[in-house]
């Protein structure tokens, strides 16, 4: 905890608000760059899918098209074509007095006019319209019609009657058969018209893809190229942040160190110019010597262990611990300072608490953390309350470490667990720290598979919670060696 | 002797006018099994469907083969067909209606065309199947089938009453007549 603000507002972060904008703002800026990715990919599908319909339905205004008008036109030339065919052979039979080759002419004549009948059929049984039906009928009349003058010209040429037989044909053959190309003409236009209707329709559709196929294109590339803009700006915000902190910190570590170094070259120096003459001002400036180097022993110890776990090495060991005994062992570490400072601790757990899992060094590191930074930063009221408590329901047992000072901003609060984050006003203060307090403690709950959580209330302090998990083998509430309320001063 | 090569002439220039079969065509052309039917089998006089006549009596049928009569009382045109050199029904045609061989056959068509007695010469056609399609394409069509060879196709006509199953038809077919 870097930052202790005055404002009189509440703000509150703790498990009890998993949703909150502080975890919000905390997952963002951990995985935003991912989820803009993920963003542009369901954009670019929703839109690939939409191409996709667009596409699928011009495919079938084609298709119907095909089905419907190619294919109609082809067997209306079908019909045209048997239909001469029908007339051709009985024609040629007039060609020859051959019996033999005549009865042949007058076969092929009639295999073409049952096509042409069986043509007629197949489009009266498809037709559609009113229109469709109309000419469907008139062409099966008019095409019988013909067959009977057909069926008797055949007849005349068989009888030896070829005058006759011509006769016959062009004063009665020729028109009733003109009016079945008539007839087949008005059925192909209405095809051509039908077809050039779908024909339009298909190109106003296949205009839409391109204009949809197009803006989908430069939709993409547009929210692509933003996707890309944002996340360097991302990275690019993140890097000047992470090297103003490092340096920040390096600023930081080197006044922390030259504060125990000046007061051990001071020490130093007294005793060998012999301004130290007696035994009581030995032992005064050893103690400084002393107490200077502690203070830069532990400074050193806290970076080396802020490294060891940002490289993701495995520097602990869990096992099953008891409550007490990690946080007997936080004040034990801290009791120099908390007697020094003059703090009272109010101890209180509750009984019957189950072991939990986790290394010793590395949760009491994380007591003393929070304890070393409520002593930093509380004001007048020199209090820190220790509680210990099981949360049946999550199989989880909680630590807290609550203080009486002025409370962490609402806007501190998504920086407080970042490595070498100081509050400006705290810089101003000049109150030291290395700004790895917290997330120090933080890895450390982490690494033991439990969390750290904060609840601040401005003005009337905060409170930070340690979750630790329950071991397996104690889920039965196994019992503390130390329980019970303490205070001591 | 002169007149005769003439008259051999004019008839062989005749026959080629008419249709009629040469020697060569009539020999090759009996090969299938559907015209050799069982010795003794009937002979059925066919007209086209349309045609109302059910019954002709015998003489009336040989003048119409003739070409003695060329029109039915209807006055359709009729068109007398007869199969090629070969046929056992056209043999039994020529021995039992004409009454007469091959040569006489001929010799008395190109006579009746020439003098005017006989409008035209019957149709020659190459097989049953051929003559069955041409009486059911003429209206005014008259010819001949085994029976056998009938179908829904054709009207078979009775000749002085009888039909070709009925007891004393005329009309029977010798298939050694070929032979």
């Amino acid at each position: 905890m870097e930052k202790r603000a005055s404002s009189p507002h509440l703000a509150v972060i703790g498990p009890s608000q998993n949703i909150s904008r502080y975890s919000f703002a905390r997952f963002f800026s951990r995985h935003g760059s991912g989820l803009l990715l993920f963003m542009v990919l369901l954009a670019e599908a929703g839109v690939g899918a939409f191409v996709i319909r667009d596409v699928l339905a011009s495919y079938g205004a084609v298709h119907d098209m095909y089905d419907g008008s190619v294919r109609g036109l082809r067997r209306v030339g079908e019909l045209q074509y048997e239909a001469q065919e029908t007339r051709r052979s009985t024609l040629y039979a007039l060609t020859t007095n051959d019996g033999n080759l005549q009865v042949d002419y007058a076969d092929q004549s009639r295999e073409a006019d049952r096509r042409v009948t069986q043509g007629i059929a197949e489009y009266t049984a498809q037709a559609r319209t009113a229109e469709q039906n109309h000419l469907a009928h008139r062409l099966a009349d008019d095409w019988k019609a013909y067959l009977k003058i057909r069926d008797d010209v055949l007849g005349l040429i068989l009888e030896n009657s070829p005058k006759e037989a011509v006769d016959l044909d062009l004063s009665s053959g020729v028109p009733l058969f003109d009016r079945v190309r008539q007839d087949l003409e008005e059925i192909k236009g209405f095809y051509d018209e039908q077809a050039s209707q779908q024909l339009a329709a298909v190109d106003d559709a296949s205009r839409r893809s391109v204009i949809k196929l197009v803006a989908a294109l430069g939709f993409g590339l547009l929210f692509g190229s933003l996707a890309i803009w944002a996340i360097q700006k991302t990275k690019m915000r993140s890097t000047v942040q992470l090297a103003r902190l490092q340096m920040d910190f390096v600023a930081s570590v080197s006044h922390e160190l030259r504060t125990p170094i000046t007061a051990i070259l001071s020490a130093g120096e007294n005793v060998r110019d012999g301004m130290v003459k007696t035994r009581e001002g030995l032992i005064e400036q050893g103690t400084i010597i002393s107490d200077q180097a502690n203070q830069l022993m532990e400074l050193v110890d806290q970076v080396l262990l802020f490294a060891a776990t940002a490289k993701g090495e495995v520097w602990h060991n869990l096992r099953t611990l008891q409550v007490s005994d990690i946080i007997d062992h936080a004040l034990a570490s801290t009791a120099g300072l908390l007697q020094q400072s003059a703090f009272t601790i109010e101890k209180c757990l509750e009984p019957g608490l189950p072991a939990v899992i986790g290394d010793l060094s590395v949760l009491s590191q994380c007591l003393q953390n929070l304890i070393v930074n409520a002593v930093k930063y509380s004001d007048k009221d020199r209090w820190i309350g220790l509680y210990a408590r099981i949360d049946a329901v999550v199989g989880e047992v909680e630590i807290n470490v609550q203080d009486r000072g002025p409370g962490i901003e609402y806007a501190e609060m998504a920086h407080i667990f970042d490595p070498f984050y100081r509050s400006p006003r705290v810089v101003t203060a000049q109150i030291h720290g290395t700004g790895l307090g917290l997330s120090i403690a933080k890895r450390g709950a982490d690494a033991c598979g439990g969390r750290l959580t904060v609840v601040s209330n401005i003005g009337a302090g905060c409170v930070f919670t340690l979750h630790l998990l329950v071991a397996a083998e104690n889920l039965e509430m196994a019992p503390t060696t130390a329980s019970g309320n303490e205070s001591r001063s | 002797m002169r007149v005769g090569l003439r008259i051999r002439s004019l008839l062989g220039v005749g026959a080629l006018l008419l249709g009629l079969p040469s020697n060569s065509i009539a020999q090759a052309t009996p090969t299938s099994s559907e015209t050799r039917g069982r010795p003794g089998q009937s002979l059925a006089i066919v007209v086209n469907k349309s045609n109302p006549i059910e019954d002709l009596p015998y003489s009336e049928l040989r003048k119409i083969f003739l070409g003695e009569r060329s029109h039915w009382p209807s006055g359709r045109r009729i068109a007398v067909a007869m199969m090629d050199d070969g046929h056992p029904e056209r043999q039994t045609v020529l021995r039992q209606i004409y009454r007469m061989d091959e040569n006489g056959y001929r010799e008395h068509f190109i006579k009746g065309v020439f003098r005017g007695d006989v409008f035209v010469a019957p149709k020659t056609l190459s097989s049953p199947i051929v003559m069955r399609k041409f009486v059911f394409n003429a209206p005014g069509g008259i010819g001949y089938l085994r029976s056998t060879d009938v179908d829904k196709s054709v009207k078979v006509l009775r000749v002085d009453g009888r039909l070709p199953d009925d007891k004393d038809y005329k009309l029977q077919i010798d298939d050694r007549a070929v032979e």
